[in-house]
């Protein structure tokens, strides 16, 4: 294909991309070194009071007001302010206070750095993916096995339900398993059916930290089963058949001859479930308040809902973009040798 | 093989199986149970196997609080999306799967960076520049915010399929006579048709799931039914809306359930795609 033709088949896509992504990460990038204010001005407001007989007096109170242009919309003001921005999210004031803090006490210090809010995110959001990754793979390789091993006629309906919680769209998915653990739900109903006590799931950190990284690993498990069952189903039968041959066991087999061979898929799966895990938002604006359990995506959505800073949220936004870059690096790195070697 | 198996292993392997699917299906089985009783039975102490079913969260739902105007919302943004999602991706996916030239790799890799971009940062700037331009709560506006969204997925898809279709069919479509274009139309997209459903599978995933962008571009009446599930999140002390908010989630999951019964196969192909083709 000339390159002529190829600019004009992608011209459209790439024209969306760059209207909608890239437009508006540049535009972010310019937002996180501004500041906005409304420009407001003293204004005289005459109001006349009436008193007695007829008689009134003109009272003048000067008092700010929006300057408004010709359309009657407020004015805004960008002021640069350089990183200030950064700073701002960072919390390095009180970054600044933590480390000066004597004598050092590593736990008091991490409390510190943690109760900053970009901290605390990036704690738990890095908690999340250390969490549900390892999980995720193991659990999806178990039941690709398992499935495997089993009749061809209950695969379909196997595959069928484990689709479930990897499809359905994950606010409802969040919020089912939500449901689940409400004061009086059916979890609590059945603890205190067993003789146990009530137990409040949804009030205090370890819980509900707990109930989000159980989410994760519900719903990302079937996205590794599916791709892993697909790779045993690509097991070259004369190694495993030579293996058996010279005797070796079932864990043998496992370890020498069908964990090498999926490798590349683990390796596969399990970059894309850190880039989604590093995005983490849904379970984490369902199971509360950013007190117990925050995460980068969800902390950047609150601060431009409820503070309505965008150039903060702007801030925010990059350096959030700075970890997913640093995700990604080993995987453009490959590509790019790829296309080297090829 | 199949000979050595233990019972021991058969059995826990059974067992694992049963869990997991148990774990996968009840977190919806009982919202499902559940939406169809009256308060008192749907959080009775113990849990009731069998109450009498009711459809009074669904009347709720559906006819006061008017759901059916989200759900047409819903389906207006998933068809658009999915449309110009299909329509863009396709010449794209096409001629990256063609062009030797160095830009088309370069695409390719600008692209999955903007796939790993969390959304919320784009959301920053759609904020404020949409309110300026009064491109606020439209459809137009979220189906080509979705569409530009799901371009770096939906073209990395197509691109892998287009791939398996030999090149040598084009060609002899050009020495025929065929321009470019014609021999995409004519004689390349009739064989795609597989890797189009797939790809239309996950866009409609995309924009139907979508909660962040949804709720936060459109207002009350545009709203998506995902997006309008928050206006029943956080009622926990009231039963009665609780039981309207998980009529409502049931409700999302029904076309999901559908579109997984008859498209299980080209969603497992899907996922697997990205993986065989590293």
């Amino acid at each position: 294909m000339d390159r002529r033709s190829f600019v004009g088949f992608v011209a459209p896509s790439v024209l969306a991309m760059l209207l909608l992504i890239l437009v508006p990460l540049l535009g972010t990038a310019w937002l996180s070194l501004h500041e906005s204010y409304v420009k407001t001005e003293l204004a005289e407001v005459r109001t006349t009071v009436p008193l007695f007989g007829g008689l009134s007096r003109e009272d003048v109170r000067r008092v700010p007001q929006a300057v408004r242009d010709a359309a009657g919309n407020p004015v805004h003001v960008w002021n640069f302010v350089g990183l200030d921005n950064f700073a701002n999210v960072l919390g390095l004031d009180r970054l600044g206070q933590a480390m000066a803090a004597t004598p050092v006490r590593i736990g008091q210090l991490y409390r510190d750095v943690t109760s900053i809010e970009f901290w605390g995110a990036l704690e738990f959001s890095l908690l999340y993916i250390a969490a549900t990754t390892p999980c995720v793979l193991l659990l999806g390789f178990a039941l690709a096995l398992a499935v495997d091993a089993t009749s061809r006629r209950v695969r379909g309906a196997l595959i069928f339900a484990s689709l479930l919680p990897f499809i359905i769209t994950p606010v409802v998915g969040a919020l089912s398993i939500y449901w689940l653990f409400l004061d009086n739900a059916i979890v609590n109903a059945g603890l205190q059916g067993l003789g146990f006590a009530k137990f409040y799931f949804l009030s205090g950190a370890l819980p509900i930290r707990s109930l989000i990284i159980l989410y994760g690993v519900w719903h990302a498990t079937p996205f590794a089963f599916v791709v892993l069952y697909a790779g045993l189903q690509t097991l070259p039968q004369d190694a495993l058949e030579a293996a058996l041959v010279d005797g070796a066991t079932r864990w043998q087999r496992l370890w020498l001859v069908i964990v090498p061979h999926l490798v590349p898929l683990f390796v596969f799966v399990g970059l894309i479930h850190m880039m989604d895990a590093y995005r983490v938002f849904e379970p984490v604006l369902v199971f509360g308040s950013n007190l117990y359990a925050n995460s980068l995506q969800y902390m950047t959505y609150r601060i431009l809902n409820t503070e309505d800073n965008y150039s903060k949220a702007a801030a925010a936004s990059l350096l959030t973009v700075l970890g997913i870059v640093i995700l990604l690096i080993p995987i453009l790195r490959r590509m790019w040798r790829e296309r080297q070697t090829a | 093989m199949k000979a050595q198996v233990s019972i021991v292993a058969s059995a826990f392997r059974g067992g694992l199986l049963a869990l997991w699917v148990f774990v996968a299906a009840f977190p919806f089985a009982w919202m499902a149970l559940i939406s169809l009783r009256s308060p008192v039975d749907a959080f009775a102490q113990p849990p009731l196997l069998l109450a009498p079913l009711s459809f009074a969260h669904f009347h709720q739902i559906w006819v006061i609080d008017g759901f059916w105007r989200q759900a047409f919302n819903s389906t207006v943004i998933t068809v658009g999306t999915v449309g110009v999602s299909l329509s863009l991706g396709c010449l794209a996916a096409y001629a990256l799967a063609r062009y030797r030239g160095a830009a088309g790799f370069w695409l390719l890799m600008v692209a999955l960076v903007f796939r790993a971009m969390p959304h919320v940062v784009l959301l920053t700037a759609y904020k404020p520049a949409f309110f300026q331009l009064g491109l606020w709560d439209r459809y137009e506006t979220l189906i080509i915010v979705l569409v530009a969204i799901n371009q770096p997925f939906t073209i990395w898809m197509l691109r892998s399929f287009f791939v398996n279709i030999p090149a040598e069919l084009d060609e002899a479509a050009l020495v025929d006579g065929c321009t470019r274009l014609q021999a995409f139309w004519r004689v390349i997209m009739p064989v795609m048709w597989p890797g189009v459903i797939t790809a239309g599978l996950f866009s409609f995933l995309l924009a139907y799931n979508d909660y962040l962008i949804s709720s936060q571009l459109m207002n009350g009446d545009h709203m998506t039914m995902t997006a309008a599930l928050s206006n029943y999140m956080n009622a926990n002390d009231d039963a009665v809306k609780l039981l309207t908010g998980i009529a409502g989630a049931v409700s999302v999951c029904i076309p999901l359930i559908f579109l997984i019964l008859f498209f299980q196969r080209q969603i497992v192909a899907g996922l697997v795609q990205g993986a065989v083709k590293g």
